[in-house]
Formats: C-alpha cells, structure tokens, sequence
C-alpha cells in the first residue's frame, strides 16, 4: 500500500539523495565544461572532505560546535587540496585530448584512496551529527528526520548560491562562457586559464561538503568515493555536460527515481540509474540540458598520443626481443620448484597474460580508431561469465565454454556498438560506461548468474578437457598445459590483431582515428568501420575474460567492476596506445610493479613497509608521473630517452625496454 | 607614418603543414583593409597568427611599434586588436546582455572601447533580444552581435573573418552599413572575405593572398579593372 505518508517520506529520502549528487554532479559538471577534465578523482575529494571532518570533529570533541567547525573547515582544506593538485598534475595537460585527464584522474583516485587509508586506517569512522540536528521532528502530524531537512536545506541554498554566482557575478559569466566556447573567450582578451584552479578548487569544496553530509548520515567508510563517483557521472551526463540546471535536475531527479524504486520496484534497484543513462543518450546523447553547439569551437582537443614504433629499436630487433619474450614465457613454467614456487608461472605470469589480451582488445579500438571506451570491462565480463554458465549449465568442454564467452562479447560488441558509435568522444565513453554498469548491476539480480556472490561452485567436468579441468592437467609436475593454451591463444590473439592492422581495414581505421571527417570525404563508412573493430575488440576483450575465469575457477560481479575498465586503460596508455604491443608490455609493467610492491611492502617492517603494501597509491604516482611526462607509453621510452640525453643515451633505451620486458617475464 | 600594423614575412602553419609562406602586408590607422582570396589559402590562419591563437614560425607582427610576435592571443587583444570570427562564434548559452558583459570584462581600455548602452541604441535589433539566448538569435542578429562583443571589448583594431559568410543578401548590406558605420567611429578594419564584391566595396586597399602569399597589393579601384588578376586568384569577373 502506497499512503501519503510514506509516499511523502520516500520523496524526503530523494531529495536529501538527490541533494547530495547535486552537490557532487554540479562541481564535476562546472569542471568538465570549463576544463574538459572527467574528473575521476571527485569521489576521492568527497571522502577526503568526510574523512577530514571526522578528524577535525574528534580534535575538538568536547568544543560545543564541533561538527559545524568541520562542516566549515573541512571543505575548505579539501579546497585548498583540489587547487594544489589542480596546479601540480592537471595543469601541465591542458590542451590535450581528455583521455589523459581520465588515466590522470584515476592515479590521483588511487592516490587519494591510499592515502586516506594510510592516516585513517581501514575501519568505517562514526559521525554523528549534532544532537541539535538528531531526531525526528513533527511539522503539522508528519514525522520526519531533523537531519535530513537539513540536509535538503542546506544543499538546496549551496545549490541557489552557485547558481547565482555563475549567473549573476563576473567570474561566473566568465566560467559559463568558457564551458562553452574557451577560445573564444581568450579571443576577448580574458586569461580563462587563470580561472580553472579555482573552478577546481570550488568543485572540490562542494563535493567535499557533500561528503560530510552523507558521511554523517551513513558512515565514514573507505571505498566511499568509489562508491558514489559512477551514479554522479550519470547525473552528469544525463543533465547535459557543463549544464548546472543539468546537474541540478539530474541530481534531484536519479535520488528521488532510486530512492522511489528501492521501495516500489525493488527488483529494479541499481539498474534503473543506467537504464535510464542509456536511453536518454540514445535519444538524446548530449543529455537532458546539455547544447550540442557548446564547444564545438573549441577545436583545441589534443589528439590522441599514439606509441613510437620502438624509436632506435629497428623491426628486426623489435621481432628478435618479441620473439625472445615469447620464448622467455614458454620456458617460464620450467624454472618451478628450481628458482621459484608454482605461483609465479600458474598465477601471475597467467594473469599478466590474460590482462595483456584485455589490454589489446581496448587498443583496438582506442589506439586504433579513437574509440575510448570507459567500460570496456563489459566485454570482458560478458565473456566471463558466458564462459562459465556454458560450463556450468550445458556443457563443460572449455573450448565450447570459451567460444560462447566471445561469441556472446561479440554480440554484446555488436549490440552495444549499433546503438551508441554514432555518438562520439566523451559521449560514447560515458554510455559504454553505463552498459557496463548496467551488467554490473544485473549481475547481482539474478540466481542464474550467482547473485552476488557470483559463480564459485566449481565445474563438474566429467570428460574431455572440462573447464574445471584445463586448469589442472599438468604437463610435468607443477608445470601446467593451461599456460601454455593461454600463451597460444594470447600470441595468436596479438598476431591476428597485427594482420588485421596491417590490412586496408586497419589503414581506415587509422584513417578515422586521425580524421573522421576526411575519411568520410574518402567514401568511407566510418561508422560501419568503427562498429567492426569494436566487435573484434569485444570478442578479444570477451576470449580474455574467459581465460580469467578459468584461472579464477569461476567468476563474480567483480569481473564487472568499473575499475578494471579504469585499469585496462591504464595499462594501454601505460604501454603506449596504437601499438597492440604496447599495451600487453603495459599489462605486464602494471601487474609486475604491483607484485613487486606487494612482496617488498609484506617482507618490509615497519612505515616503509606499509606505505609500500599501499601499491595502488604508488601506482597512482607513477601513472601521475607517467601521463605528465611520457604520454606515448613505455614503447616510446628509447625514443624519449634518446631524444633527451642525445645519441649516447641509446644504451639507456634499450635497457628501458628489457626492464619492461623482464618484469613481463619475471 | 609608421602603419599601425605590420606584417613582415609571416610564416606559420599547422603541425608540419606549412599555409603561409612569408607574408608581407600593412594596415594604417583608420584603413579598411581587405585580404582576399580563394578557399584555404591562408586568410584565416593570417589573422589568427596576427591574434597569437597559432604561433608563427618565421617573421614578426608589429602592432603601433610593439612587437608582438611572441604574444599569446589574450595579450593580443589586451593591446587593442578584436576579432569578429569565422562562424561568429556567440556564446549559445549566455544572453545576449552576458554575451556583451563577458567582453566587457576583458579586451583593453582604448578610447574606442564602447559600452552596453552604445550597444543597444546603436544596434536596435539586440536591443529587443537583450535576455535571448545566443542560440536563439538568427544568423544576422549574431553577426552583429559578434561585431558589437569585439566593440565593447575596446578594439582598436577590428579583423573580420567572413563576417557576409551564409547571410541573406538583405542582412549583407546591413552588416556592410554596420563596418562602414565602425570605420566612420575611427576603429581601423582588417576584414577578410570570401565575398570579393562585399571586400572591394568597403575596403580602401585590399591585398591578394594566394597559396600562402601576398601576390597582389591594389586599390578596389584598380582590381576591379584588374580582369586578370581577380580572375586568377579570386576565381570571380566583374565583366557584367
């Protein structure tokens, strides 16, 4: 029974949701339309601001007041934070193509996140607010919380307050008209680049206070920023990038819908969000209040930095040192029990493995057609679990089991791909984004699919080589045939997508990469092109989620976690885009540092070893490091080294590139 | 007189594409000079390496004896030069007041700098559409919007890219009356145009840009008698 009451009570809960997303929506949608930066970091600014007002709050427990202190200082330190940081990592990529500010962003939420957990520890932090805001309160027979009308209050003034500061003040007509057209208001003498740090800065705050705002209504946890910073891109995107009613609407809106489905149509909870993100774009893909005119101007988007072709390393060596890898990799499983445990080859060398063929399906279509595709993870998923449903349900031969894992990536591809290439750049990244999480989500609903436990139960593989099985029939001792089958398929993989490269389909890619319009003058079907090389990278991406499930005897909503998108994208950029070698060498330098910090960080006592064991964070800094200074990847890295220490420093290039190829190996 | 602004062997380009090849032109105080030629062949890139929004590889820009070469196109417009650009480029989400107080915010204070009201007796049509969108305005509305921004922003010397580009031929001739009107106030033109009739109507002097250089230096007057030069290079006969 829906009564007026509880109706009206479930409407509160919305708002003073929504209120909160707007408060985060607004401060990402203001920094993306003046900056072009999709700040992946925001989420971390909010939990930065929650965790800073517990600390402040509890430095001054017993101070009447306390909570409003760190209501008040704690955005603005986090402010302070955002602007630094603004100053330091973001302001040297200005005028390159956003896809940086996304791998950027995502060191810097590593970062964060590390560093949030190094000074706050991991157990959740209570905040209470105030006893003047606990309570229900009764306003004429209706009963509700104190503390969120307050919550609804304050964030409807933060709200009104900037709306009325970008329509009404100077800088704030300034701001809207950089988020518009930003050449042409340098064209009018005005410096707007003096004006991000403190756009910044101020979308710092608000997500900072909003933080605090939630934090104090649920709990100070870690994991707080992740878990709110993918809804607040939907909010974004479905008002209009760079629209503040956008953001406003938006926000308001997917509180009330979620709150209202969580009661009504529980069934529909966590996928109604991206169900509606998807359709809104398709029908109208620059978002419910966004112009599709704003920035169309702009015309100073970077392009996207593809890897040298090895720099001083000719073909010849480059084949030599590739065929050395692979020869590397075959003999790795001998070295068991000799140089080191089973682990090495059968886990980690199997995973490099398996990451490298991720990587090179989203290169693919990154490097190659300029497709970014922020949820790649979809495929790879897709293919996971395909792969152990065939197992599980019908039959548990691993090849049939894998060749369903990329036959249903490849129509996912297809399906996905037919509705959403049209739209382009930022747009196409966010609604990838949304297919995925719509999986992540519909993953959890369904006993077919494990719920959210996922599908752990084991195979019952009676015959033939069961998927259970592959991973366990050894060659020789510990010395398994599984890593060989992988490193088959993975070399293969990389040698059909080179072929593929090489063929005039590859050539328009390319073509379409550097100028889509040209390559339509030229008569040709971009988007049909586009549609084909993301089936081939679905499929790729769907074959190497397979391969992780039987490395993994199974698999989980977590194979659908946006962080691997994040992380696939990573190591692509890492290892150098449009390459397709580049990035499996990315996988492998990602996965080796992180097992080389985690051995170091377990076997180190004392600080040194725990800051060590916080490998993302040190991983976020070298990506930081990385995207600022050397943004072709490591394949570019003798070029780049030899360019910037003259002919001498060839040696040093060379020796870069087998560090590389060593951590892949070792 | 030293000219108020000087070109001398300007070459700039995109990337490794090479658009002028040395251009040598002057404009003096109170001129309209036109730049015209054929489709790409350096027009716009010549103003916006004027305005510093692309660097110039070879040559220097003098503006009233101040080398301003090095000069980014903030700076540019800070010393007195505004430019109405190709497609008009008007805010689409601000008003057309804001689209005016964002120019007032920024620009020079020359003694030709104008203000909202001059605005709005001057241009009655902007007047009526003072809370509209820029989005919302036609074609004509934001060319002369576009002009009015770059007045309020205090040029001193305005550059024109295309401003007849895809407008009806009635509202043509009224941006035509709107440029003579700018000249008359004292505010020295450079106008790039594709239109070689609209050009040599209102220019005093005009160059002839080809392939990256200056191939023809004349007075409207000597053009138009010209037949071989403006057919070759502007593709157009003023025989009829």
């Amino acid at each position: 029974m829906v009564t007026g009451g509880t109706l009206l009570t479930q409407l509160l809960n919305g708002l003073s949701v929504g209120m909160v997303y707007v408060l985060l929506a607004a401060g990402l949608s203001i920094i993306f339309g003046v900056m072009d930066v999709i700040n992946f970091a925001h989420g971390e600014f909010y939990a930065l601001g929650a965790y800073l007002a517990v600390g402040i709050a509890a430095a001054l427990s017993g101070v009447t007041g306390g909570f409003w202190i760190a209501l008040v200082a704690a955005p603005l330190i986090v402010g302070v934070i955002g602007g630094l940081t603004e100053r330091v990592t973001i302001r040297p990529l200005y005028g390159r193509n956003p896809l940086y500010h996304i791998l950027l962003t995502f060191g810097l939420v590593l970062v964060i996140a590390d560093g949030i957990e190094i000074i706050w520890g991991t157990q959740p932090k209570n905040f209470a607010p105030p006893a003047l805001l606990s309570g229900p309160i009764t306003i004429a027979g209706f009963q509700y919380s104190l503390y969120n009308y307050f919550v609804i209050a304050v964030g409807a003034l933060i709200a009104a307050g900037t709306w009325l500061a970008l329509t009404e003040t100077r800088v704030g007509i300034i701001i809207r008209g950089g988020s518009q057209d930003r050449g042409m208001v340098r064209a009018l003498g005005i410096d707007i680049d003096r004006y991000y740090t403190l756009v910044f800065a101020f979308g710092c705050v608000l997500a900072a206070f909003a933080g605090i705002v939630l934090g104090a209504k649920q709990e100070v946890a870690l994991g707080m920023g992740n878990a709110i910073i993918i809804p607040a891109f939907v909010v974004v995107v479905l008002g209009g990038l760079g629209s503040f009613r956008g953001a406003v609407v938006g926000g308001l809106g997917i509180g009330i819908v979620q709150t209202l489905t969580q009661t009504y149509v529980p069934a529909l909870t966590g996928v109604i969000v991206y169900l509606l993100m998807v359709g809104i774009l398709l029908v109208k893909p620059q978002g419910l209040f966004g112009n599709p005119e704003w920035q169309n101007h702009g015309g100073e988007e970077g392009d996207l930095l593809t890897g040298g072709g090895g720099g001083i390393l000719d073909t010849t060596t480059r084949r030599y040192l590739a065929a050395a890898l692979v020869g590397v990799l075959a003999l790795v499983p001998l070295g068991i029990g000799v140089t080191y445990s089973s682990y090495i080859p059968n886990s980690l060398v199997l995973n490099v493995l398996v990451w490298a063929l991720f990587a090179l399906s989203l290169d693919f279509v990154m490097g190659y057609a300029g497709l970014v595709s922020l949820g790649h993870v979809l495929f790879y998923g897709v293919g996971a679990y395909a792969t152990v449903m065939m197992a599980m349900y019908v039959t548990p031969v691993f090849w049939v089991g894998l060749l369903a894992g990329v036959a249903l990536a490849l129509a996912v591809a297809w399906f996905v791909g037919y509705l959403s290439i049209r739209v382009s750049g930022v747009y196409f990244a966010m609604i990838t984004l949304g297919f995925a999480q719509l999986a992540y989500n519909l993953v959890t609903k369904f006993d077919i699919t494990g719920g959210s436990d996922g599908l752990y139960t084991g195979y019952d593989a009676t015959y033939g080589l069961g998927i259970g099985e592959v991973g366990q029939v050894s060659l020789l001792g510990d010395i398994q045939l599984f890593y060989y089958v992988v490193l088959a398929l993975v070399v293969g993989s990389y040698l059909v997508a080179r072929q593929i490269m090489r063929a005039p389909f590859g050539s328009v890619l390319q073509a379409i990469r550097e100028s889509e319009d040209r390559a339509e003058f030229l008569g040709y079907d971009t988007v049909e092109y586009k549609r084909r090389a993301f089936m081939v990278s679905g499929g790729l991406a769907g074959l190497a989620g397979g391969l992780a499930t039987i490395n993994s005897f199974g698999v989980g909503p977590s194979f659908l976690f946006w962080l691997k998108s994040g992380e696939v994208i990573v190591m692509t950029l890492l290892g150098g885009m449009g390459t397709l070698y580049g990035p499996m060498l990315g996988a492998g330098a990602f996965l080796g540092l992180k097992e080389i910090l985690l051995t170091f960080g377990e076997s180190t006592p004392g600080l040194l070893g725990e800051v060590l064991s916080q490998w993302q964070g040190i991983l976020g800094l070298i990506f930081v490091v990385f995207v600022i200074y050397v943004p072709e990847g490591l394949v570019s890295l003798p070029e780049t080294l030899q360019a910037r220490f003259g002919a001498g420093g060839g040696g040093g290039g060379e020796s870069a590139t087998d560090a590389t190829d060593a951590e892949v190996s070792d | 007189m030293t000219p108020m602004l000087e070109l001398d062997g300007i070459e700039s380009g995109y990337g490794e594409t090479r658009v002028l090849g040395g251009v040598n032109a002057t404009v003096d105080e109170g001129e309209v000079v036109a730049l015209v030629g054929r489709n790409g062949v350096g027009k716009t890139t010549t103003l916006r390496t004027i305005l510093g929004s692309v660097e110039p590889w070879a040559g220097t820009v003098t503006y009233r004896g101040e080398d301003i070469t090095d000069l980014g196109d903030v700076e540019t417009v800070q010393r007195g030069i505004g430019l109405v650009p190709e497609e008009r480029r008007i805010f689409p989400g601000l008003t057309v007041t804001e689209n005016l107080e964002l120019a007032s915010y920024g620009g020079s204070e020359t003694e030709n700098r104008r203000d909202l009201d001059w605005v709005f007796d001057t241009f009655e049509n902007l007047d009526e559409r003072r809370e509209n969108r820029g989005s919302d305005l036609s074609g004509g509305e934001q060319q002369m919007l576009a002009i009015a921004r770059a007045l309020v922003s205090g040029a001193d010397l305005l550059m024109l890219d295309e401003p007849t580009e895809g407008l009806a031929p009635m509202i043509v001739d009224r941006v035509m009356e709107v440029i003579e009107d700018v000249r008359d106030a004292g505010i020295t033109v450079l106008l790039v145009e594709q239109n070689v009739r609209v050009a040599l109507d209102l220019a005093d002097r005009a160059y002839v840009l080809a392939h990256g250089e200056i191939v023809h230096e004349a007075t409207p007057e000597e053009l138009r008698a010209d037949e071989e030069t403006v057919e070759r290079y502007l593709g157009v006969s003023f025989a009829d």
